[in-house]
């Protein structure tokens, strides 16, 4: 009797909520509700790399450049920018008018605090100062006008004013808040202002109706933070949640989002480029014909048909289409396995020869495309084992460290879409990312960019770089996979963008 | 009582103090937090690093980081996550609750059940609702709770829409997380509930109280559920501190904001801090929930407050 009364309550109760659940009226545009993986824990722009944090902030804060969707890098609270003295010194001219969500003004002394702190005893903390260490420091010249004087030019300068560390934050503010209160209750110029911050639970935002570029159609827009992917897609098929963000959706799950009548799937190029890079520095893999053969033993277009469902393209070198570097006419190798074996054959490689690949444990699709890696190179008398590694201990202890076995998984993906962002951290002896070779041909040539601003003999030499570790076979170029979003019908203007720099001013849910 | 309790709370001293050293001895091997900071960064140069290191204490010899962390405890102050910088004490404060509401609607799903389907089992022994109780109570053993979970979502959350998927958002969250952990201890309690009860009808008061003309309600639940309690409740109190630590699957599959999942992003990014406050705090949990265990004792059995005042 008491097991059926309580019963009975609990069943009712569920039936109360199903009714209180069905979807609140919306304002004019709405409220859009984003599923997020990560809370990165700080608002503060200084603070992270983390491109979830990016996702959110692009909507909260302005830098003196704008790259929106199509990758084009257009004025933001700069409305123009001179390079003089041979490119160590910049100067912008500023917006006029802009307020920050507090009400204080936008203008040259703004400029200069943000970058003070980004590279004084604040920035120190954060993994950000580094990105703009080519900044000796800011002068205000007049209100509306900063040069930036710098140690040395920096081509991907401007870019790198588009985002993450270079966001302009509002002086007055910071000053009498203190950080850990901004950390936590984000201001600056953008098109959305804060409402609250839940952490590990999510983050409102609303309107900014005084933004320089128009108030944004939204209402409001918040955040949740999901982490596991099957949560996510249940809370965007449940109509809870208006868009799932990348990395999120394994391609595993895309035909359940296509199926479903209410959601979809939209997608677009991104900057992230996957490749097995060879261990040079011992074992069979240091020989270079070794390396080619085990490039030209694979079927990489073969793997993104099927275990990508072509959610990728095929890259030649270690950069996608997207990529300021990347040489269109590069074409990957083939796919040959009677020369491969041939090569391994000169270089004395015996039939059965064991090779170890190093992958992310947690990355479901990456183990799929190992498997048949690893398939591939049995074809050509190589027997590949892979080991799979918890992924922070696999990026911090393994690669850097140099103990990896002959190949090991890297993804990689600099939001600036520069390769110079990818070549000089893989490639450059010494860095973290590349534990075995040394060249100091390549070494010369990856220096010789960095000063360069003339974008055209800089993509040159880029390029060349490009040919050269191809040539080297310093890597098995896989893919770049695209950006996965997943959508609710409900939502319109919705335009998915390569890098998470989500800014939504023109969505609308209906 | 006062002594007794006096010992355990000195007892629990020793044990915080044990499980802490351990803990934040182990996290450390994990790796440095500096790299995680800077993963995805540009060039990293080696005086990058220290500079973090050093703005996050790490440089310190561990005794005095792990000094600092005590005393820290002492004023309830449990330091700064390494990610982002938010106090833990802010973090544990939303978190602990969640946990702790969560286990205790998923007790209440599972006393509910098994208490009442323990008994029919041990009253119909060897009759087909036993066997069939027993039946579905290894079913139930042999779910995976993270299975149980999808199923629970797919049902109710994607199909029927009447429940949310997952996150803490009134009552309606807490039915299916609760759920899916309440009817996994189900099926362990009825088996518990089902062999306390067996042994209790056996008793020779229980043939006293039938013999007296009682109605055999009365005689379950009055007398014989109260004669097992004890182990019931001390079944039920320890499970309910394994609970504690046992449901961060659950939390993860239903994005609930508890100690799981906070503790499952500190170990994933070498957030000290935060797992060691978790840790402390579960620990203490456990502790405590031991102690209420041994003072309720006296309160169900007068035997032990009498045998305690001797």
């Amino acid at each position: 009797m008491l097991l059926k009364k309580g019963l009975c309550t609990l069943l009712t109760a569920a039936a109360m909520t199903g009714a209180l659940l069905a979807p609140l009226p919306a304002g004019a545009g709405g409220t859009m509700i984003v599923s997020s993986p990560q809370d990165p824990g700080s608002w503060d722009p200084i603070d992270t790399f983390l491109v979830n944090w990016a996702s959110v902030a692009t909507n909260i804060y302005d830098g003196l450049t704008y790259r929106g969707p199509d990758t084009k890098l257009v004025p933001g609270l700069a409305t123009s920018w001179e390079e003089l003295d041979k490119g160590l010194r910049l100067r912008f001219i500023l917006r006029e008018g802009v307020v920050f969500h507090n009400g204080e003004p936008f203008n040259a002394e703004a400029v200069k605090f943000t970058f003070d702190r980004l590279l004084g005893e604040e920035g120190k903390k954060g993994p950000q100062r580094s990105n703009y260490a080519a900044i000796k420091s800011v002068a205000v010249i007049d209100a509306k006008t900063v040069d930036f004087l710098l140690s040395q030019p920096d081509p991907v300068l401007l870019t790198k004013l588009a985002g993450y560390g270079a966001m302009i934050v509002p002086p007055k503010y910071v000053t009498e808040k203190g950080d850990d209160y901004f950390n936590a209750h984000p201001v600056g110029t953008g098109p959305f202002q804060f409402v609250s911050y839940e952490p590990k639970v999510g983050i409102k935002l609303e309107a900014f109706a005084k933004h320089w570029g128009g108030a944004p159609k939204l209402d409001k827009l918040e955040y949740r933070f999901i982490s596991e992917p099957s949560t996510a897609v249940a809370e965007l098929q449940a109509g809870r949640v208006d868009l799932v963000i990348p990395p999120t959706i394994p391609i595993a799950m895309i035909p359940t989002l296509q199926k479903d009548a209410n959601t979809a799937i939209a997608t677009c190029a991104s900057p992230t480029v996957c490749a097995l890079r060879f261990n040079t520095g011992k074992g069979i893999t240091a020989d270079e014909k070794v390396r080619t053969a085990m490039i030209l033993g694979v079927d990489r277009e073969a793997i993104i048909k099927t275990v990508l469902a072509g959610q990728a393209e095929p890259i030649a070198s270690f950069q996608g289409k997207l990529s300021f570097g990347n040489d269109p006419k590069m074409k990957p190798l083939p796919f040959d396995p009677q020369k491969a074996k041939q090569l391994l054959k000169e270089a004395g490689v015996a039939p059965g020869t064991a090779v170890q690949i190093d992958v992310r444990g947690n990355d479901a699709t990456f183990n799929e495309v190992a498997q048949a890696v690893a398939g591939y190179l049995q074809g050509i008398g190589l027997n590949a084992t892979i080991k799979p590694y918890e992924t922070n201990v696999l990026l911090n202890d393994i690669i850097p460290a140099g103990k990896t076995g002959e190949m090991f998984q890297q993804l990689w993906g600099g939001w600036t879409l520069d390769y110079d962002n990818t070549a000089y951290l893989m490639y450059h002896s010494g860095e973290k990312w590349n534990p075995y070779d040394k060249d100091k041909e390549l070494d010369a040539l990856l220096e010789s960019q960095r000063s360069i601003t003339d974008r055209v003999e800089r993509e040159k030499i880029l390029q060349s770089i490009a040919q050269y570790t191809a040539k080297r076979a310093l890597e098995m170029p896989l893919y770049n996979i695209n950006a996965i979003f997943g959508v609710s019908k409900r939502l319109k203007n919705f335009t998915p963008v390569p890098d998470s720099r989500l800014r939504l001013t023109e969505v609308t849910v209906e | 009582m006062a002594g007794f309790i006096l010992r355990r709370i000195f007892q629990a001293i020793f044990v915080i103090l044990a499980v802490t050293l351990v803990v934040s001895f182990a996290i450390r091997l994990t790796g440095d937090p500096a790299l995680m900071l800077t993963q995805g960064a540009g060039s990293v140069t080696e005086e990058d690093l220290a500079r973090i290191r050093e703005a996050l204490g790490l440089n310190q010899p561990f005794l005095v980081q792990y000094g600092q962390f005590m005393l820290g405890l002492l004023r309830l102050d449990f330091g700064r996550s390494f990610l982002g910088g938010t106090p833990v004490a802010q973090l544990i404060a939303t978190a602990l609750p969640a946990t702790l509401l969560l286990a205790f609607a998923s007790m209440m799903v599972s006393i509910a059940l098994s208490i009442p389907l323990g008994i029919k089992a041990a009253i119909s022994k060897g009759r087909w609702a036993d066997q069939t109780i027993r039946i579905l109570s290894l079913v139930g053993l042999s779910f995976p709770n993270f299975w149980l979970a999808i199923m629970l979502v797919l049902l109710f959350s994607i199909t029927l829409r009447w429940l949310p998927p997952s996150g803490m958002d009134g009552f309606a969250s807490f039915i299916m997380p609760a759920v899916t952990i309440g009817i996994i201890l189900t099926a362990l309690n009825v088996r518990i509930v089902r062999a306390a009860m067996l042994e209790t009808l056996q008793q020779q008061y229980i043939m006293v109280a039938r013999a007296k003309g009682l109605s055999e309600t009365a005689v379950l639940y009055k007398h014989a559920l109260r004669n097992c309690a004890i182990p019931l409740i001390t079944y039920f109190g320890l499970q309910f501190g394994g609970l504690l630590g046992g449901i961060v699957v659950v939390e993860r599959v239903f994005n609930w904001p508890g100690l799981g999942t906070l503790a499952l992003d500190a170990v994933a990014g070498r957030d000290y801090p935060v797992l060691q406050a978790v840790i402390t705090v579960l620990s203490l949990l456990i502790i405590g929930v031991n102690l209420a265990i041994d003072i309720a004792y006296g309160i169900i059995d007068p035997r032990i407050r009498l045998e305690a005042k001797e």
